[in-house]
């Protein structure tokens, strides 16, 4: 009868076994979360990692969009390089809304005795700012500040021109033919993001002021940016302005932005430098998988009794994979939650505590977006890496009941499982690929992470194959070491996997930065130029050349005709609708310098087509950088315009050139035909470069004349430009720092979670040798070798895996020589090993501190 | 799976016929169930007696499905296990056979209630916790359905266990030394109500023990020696 009534319930099993399985899952974990501290650790790690740096990112975006009316300085902003908006664009715009005009430009601003310094000019009109504010120390109003008083124009600075002038407020200045009286400390500017990185303090000063310095000549690299508001401040107004403003006049060659893209290059960096860290972030994810994977491992290895209860009680191998994938993916659930809620309070605890030395304008909120996604990273990592353990508790035998030793269970699952840990491992390869700003990137992390994976798996075989056919030593401490390595239940493929994943992205982290500093300290080419000078006009370039040479007579001047000119166009398809590839895009971003000649320059190299006679005299003709053109998509015989003063210059590509960025000399990316430009107003650009080398004061004492001799010409000390990049890129290297560190804390996680659960092996070996005679030392010493062994093993492999992924990020992503520096990596990988062997002797004392007597009651 | 037939009665409850079975692999492999031929009839009761290691349990486990025989045939219920594959065998033994065993398994992180529900939630009833409560008063533990495994007395677990693999009414319930764990006087008490469901239900009972006296309540007792069933006999009951 009751067979009956059970009978007819199966025919229910399907609809009901989910529900069942969820309730016999929970049931499961009543005894508590003790076994995952490991796993729920490494998940959350990783997410945290990748949903704070997505959530920083993201309000860094907000925080520029919510700022940016004032970033731009207006609702719609047009920017013109080397002239001024003529009547016609200046009553288009001023039909529009409330116009305010800035000019900026480098100049020097000398100092009588105290010397000169580059600056960053800006010229403004009285509406400036249209939005935001320019406080000032004392707090007088701009107005005041730059007014006219008897005779001298006023004007106010960054409080590192008084720094580095030795000013007071009320000092006088000379910049160009105009004195200028500095009254008051710039405390903030509202648009300064927009204006990319200064090389020098800023310098601001009236339109007339500028105008009175006489530094305005033709081919002068002045940029006029001309900033609307509108009555309508909505972006559709702003939209409606700009499509007026193509339609109205189509050849102004001006840049147009609105507040939606205030800084587009700015947005970019955040996003570049947002896809680093994530790669990173999710390489703290793939580390943590591996804690995941033990940590299930682990887990099953307790359950297996129950495993094989409830099968003999009826549960299908199905049913316990469906249990323990629920439980599995239940507890992935809560660290990935616990991750994205540390993530999601980054920002504002970055707000918080950083916000007032944040560069940029940080809007913190919560993303939900970004939060689902690292949760998303969470639970599929954490199945990549379950998914095989999991599986093989299918095949748990039930008979395990009736006696402790049966036939020992298959290694792998059944390939319906192993299909699953594929998809898993597809779907995140392919998330991570999909939803990367470079994919190229994206691409050399996943298959240099796949290589690491299948290198550190053959270095654990190879370690324990050696160990096996080692000859069997006389030291009975060598021999317990070696045995140790290679039995059944060792740990080494554990150690080497997690102990080497932490290792090589330690010497990866360690070997980038070190090429970073060493490219912008140690790697200067030792021809490097000392100064550029910009600005020198052309009526003055050959005395500025008879100066430099006189005062410099064994150093190198090169000097060069330098435009400033925006790409239009390329294969007749407007700039705005090319599709240019990740490491191209900057090109197009704004204006670009740009030159003639009649020769290739030094450091070029034609790859593809012919450089154009010294005596040509056709059409317009243009040599371009040969990754800017295949980023760009275009070739040789294709044609280009660019906007330079104004007027749409077409020419044809005749060739392409590979350069040495990193020479310093001088290089271009556009380098035109010589009559294209010759009869155009311009202004030429030099290098000087000594050439054995100069002292600070040979450098200063030049710097100093030229100011006083060519007080149009702007001096650019290279030792200062790169000592300002070093500062930017001390931030950068700090954040990789930060980011990395939780993928090393996670390696060390798993490390001691690894090693941690050979714990009762240790016990029962000491208690077992101990009885049969074995000292502490010796023990000690056995396992002291066991961990040196594996970790020399796995260290030299992190320092070669490290040094590759380094190698390829270095030369393929950042465009630099890569230079292997052994210090660094060995100094890594000492301290991974030292770490190894305190982690596992301080498991492997507290073994040796057992009594025998209870532990082998209990064997 | 319910489209299995339904066994009549003139069926042998489990029928084992040239049954071989060998463990271990290499030099290590052992012989352990040689040419086994066994019949049991439906609501018997049967003793496995032997020394230790001559295969009663790997025996018992052919019976439930849970090792399959090199050679020969076993059927139990009418179900040829031969032809079962691994889900179906689970699903067989949900719903014919109960096992108790000699160290109770039950599963820690479950009170006994649930525990004595697991089997019928597998097999899908609805009403599986009332029933389970039921078999658990059956078996005395009226006070101890929300107490866990590691709350009750060894005596106490091993009821919970009897319920358990009781409460399917399954058609047959093997037993491997189910008092090997227990003082006598409580092993004396796990019996009778093994028994006294043994009779109530008319469920085929197959028991492995040392106990002479235990065996001797079986209507028929089954000698193992290195493998080989010695010589059946019957046992006046």
């Amino acid at each position: 009868m009751m067979q009956g009534s059970i009978a007819a319930a199966r025919r229910d099993v399907p609809a009901n076994r989910g529900a069942l399985v969820l309730r016999l899952a929970l049931r499961e974990l009543r005894a508590g979360l003790a076994g995952f501290r490991i796993f729920l650790a490494c998940i959350a790690l990783g997410v945290t990692a990748i949903a704070g740096v997505s959530s920083v990112s993201q309000s860094l975006t907000e925080g520029l969009e919510r700022d940016g009316s004032a970033i731009l300085g207006g609702d719609v902003s047009f920017s013109l390089i080397h002239r001024e908006a003529n009547a016609q664009e200046r009553s288009f715009l001023a039909q529009r809304g409330d116009v305010s005009m800035a000019a900026t430009m480098r100049a020097m601003a000398r100092a009588g005795e105290a010397g000169a310094s580059l600056v960053e000019v800006k010229a403004v009109d009285a509406a400036y700012p249209l939005y935001g504010e320019a406080p000032l120390e004392p707090a007088i109003s701009l107005a005041d500040a730059l007014s006219l008083r008897e005779g001298v124009y006023g004007a106010v600075a960054d409080e590192a021109l008084f720094t580095r002038l030795d000013l007071k407020p009320g000092a006088r200045l000379t910049v160009g033919e105009a004195p200028l009286e500095v009254r008051a400390v710039l405390k903030g500017e509202p648009d300064k993001l927009a204006g990319g990185i200064g090389f020098g303090p800023r310098l601001m000063m009236s339109e007339a002021a500028l105008r009175a310095t006489g530094l305005l000549q033709p081919g002068s690299l002045v940029r006029w940016h001309y900033r609307l508001r509108l009555a309508d401040g909505s972006g559709r107004a702003a939209e409606a302005v700009v499509q007026a403003a193509r339609k109205a006049l189509p050849d102004a060659g001006w840049e147009v932005r609105t507040r939606a893209n205030a800084s587009p290059a700015l947005e970019r960096n955040v996003e570049r430098f947002t896809q680093f860290l994530t790669l990173v972030g999710l390489a703290a994810l793939l580390v943590g998988g591996i804690g995941v994977a033990n940590a299930v491992k682990a887990h099953l290895d307790r359950k297996r009794d129950v495993i094989a209860t409830l099968k003999s009680l009826g549960a299908t191998g199905g049913t316990v994979f469906a249990i323990y994938l629920a439980q599995v993916t239940g507890l992935a659930l809560i660290g990935s939650t616990i991750g994205a809620a540390i993530g999601a309070s980054l920002p504002y605890v970055v707000a918080h505590v950083f916000g007032a030395l944040l560069p940029l304008p940080i809007a913190p909120g919560l993303q939900p977006d970004e939060l689902t996604l690292a949760i998303v990273y969470g639970v599929i990592t954490a199945l990549a890496f379950a998914l095989w353990p999991l599986g093989r508790v299918h095949d748990v035998p039930a008979a395990a009941l009736f006696r402790d030793e049966v036939a020992p269970q298959r290694a792998r699952p059944r390939p319906r499982y192993m299909l699953g840990t594929a998809a898993a491992i597809a779907l995140l390869a392919g998330l991570a690929v999909v939803l990367a700003y470079d994919r190229r990137v994206a691409v050399i992390f996943v298959g240099s992470a796949a290589a690491v994976f299948v290198g550190l798996r053959l270095v654990a075989l190879a370690v324990m194959a050696a160990a096996r056919r080692a000859p069997r030593p006389r030291s009975t401490i060598l021999r317990l070491a070696i045995a140790n390595i290679h039995r059944p239940g060792a740990l080494t493929p554990t150690v080497v996997l997690s102990l080497g994943l932490g290792l090589a992205v330690l010497v990866t982290v360690t070997l980038i930065e070190g090429n970073l500093r060493h490219q912008l300290e140690a790697a200067l080419p030792e021809r490097a130029p000392a100064f550029y000078f910009v600005d020198i006009q052309s009526a003055d370039a050959e005395r500025f050349d008879a100066f430099v040479r006189q005062r410099a007579s064994s150093a190198m001047l090169d000097r060069v005709p330098m435009l400033r000119g925006r790409i239009v166009s390329a294969k007749r398809v407007r700039a705005e609708d090319l599709k240019p590839a990740a490491n191209a895009a900057w090109v197009l971003q704004s204006d670009r310098g740009i030159t003639y000649a009649d020769t290739v320059p030094a450091g070029s190299r034609v790859i593809e087509g012919e450089w154009w006679g010294a005596d040509y005299q056709g059409p317009p003709l243009v040599s371009l950088e040969k990754r800017i053109a295949d980023g760009l998509g275009v070739a040789v015989g294709d044609e280009l315009v660019v906007n330079v003063l104004g007027r749409n210059i077409t020419a044809r590509i005749a060739n392409l050139r590979t350069l040495d960025w990193q020479s310093l000399g001088i290089n271009f990316v556009l380098v035109y035909s010589p009559g294209t430009f010759r009869s155009a107003p311009h202004s030429d650009l030099a290098t000087l470069t000594y050439l054995n080398g100069s002292t600070a004061a040979e450098e200063n004492a030049l710097l100093k004349a030229v100011a006083a001799s060519f007080p149009a010409v702007t001096t650019v000390r290279v030792k200062d430009a790169l000592e300002t990049l070093a500062g930017i890129l001390a931030k950068l290297v700090l954040a990789i720092r930060g980011a990395s560190l939780i993928t090393i804390a996670a390696a060390i996680l798993v490390l001691g979670g690894a090693l941690a659960a050979g714990h009762h092996h240790r016990v029962y070996d000491a208690v077992v040798l101990k009885t049969v005679g074995a000292t502490r030392v010796r023990l000690v010493a056995a396992y002291a070798l066991e961990y040196l062994l594996l970790g020399l093993a796995t260290g030299l492999f992190g320092v070669a895996a490290g040094s590759i992924a380094a190698a390829l990020i270095v030369r393929q992503v950042m465009n630099f020589a890569f230079v292997w520096l052994p210090g660094p990596a060995f100094l890594a990988a000492i301290v991974a090993l030292a770490l190894t062997l305190l982690f596992g002797l301080v498991g492997t004392l507290v073994a040796l501190g057992q009594k025998p007597a209870p532990v082998l009651r209990n064997l | 799976m319910n489209d299995l037939p339904q066994f009549p009665d003139s069926v042998p409850a489990i029928a084992l016929s040239g049954v071989n079975l060998s463990l271990g692999r290499g030099a290590a492999r052992v012989h352990i169930l040689k040419d086994i031929d066994l019949h049991i009839e439906r609501g018997a009761a049967v003793g496995l007696v032997g020394p230790s290691g001559s295969g009663k349990s790997t025996l018992l486990m052919v019976m439930a499905g849970l090792e399959r025989p090199d050679t020969g045939r076993v059927v139990v219920a009418g179900d040829d296990l031969g032809r079962l594959g691994e889900d179906a065998l689970a699903r067989f033994r949900g719903r014919h056979v109960g096992i108790v065993f000699q160290s109770f398994h039950l599963i820690p992180t479950m009170t006994a209630l649930e525990n004595v529900a697991v089997p019928l939630e597998l097999a899908g009833l609805a009403d599986a916790f009332e029933r389970a409560e039921q078999e658990l008063v059956a078996v005395g533990l009226t006070e101890r359905l929300h107490h866990y495994p590691a709350e009750l007395s060894g005596g106490e677990q091993q009821r919970v266990a009897l319920a358990r693999a009781l409460a399917p009414n399954p058609t047959i319930l093997i037993a491997d030394e189910p008092t090997g764990n227990l003082d006598e006087t409580t092993g004396k008490q796990i019996i009778d109500l093994m028994f006294a469901g043994h009779a109530a239900r008319k469920t085929t009972l197959v028991l492995v023990t040392h106990d002479a006296e235990l065996a001797a309540r079986c209507d028929r007792v089954v000698r193992l020696r290195s493998g080989r069933i010695e010589t059946p006999r019957e046992v006046s009951a």
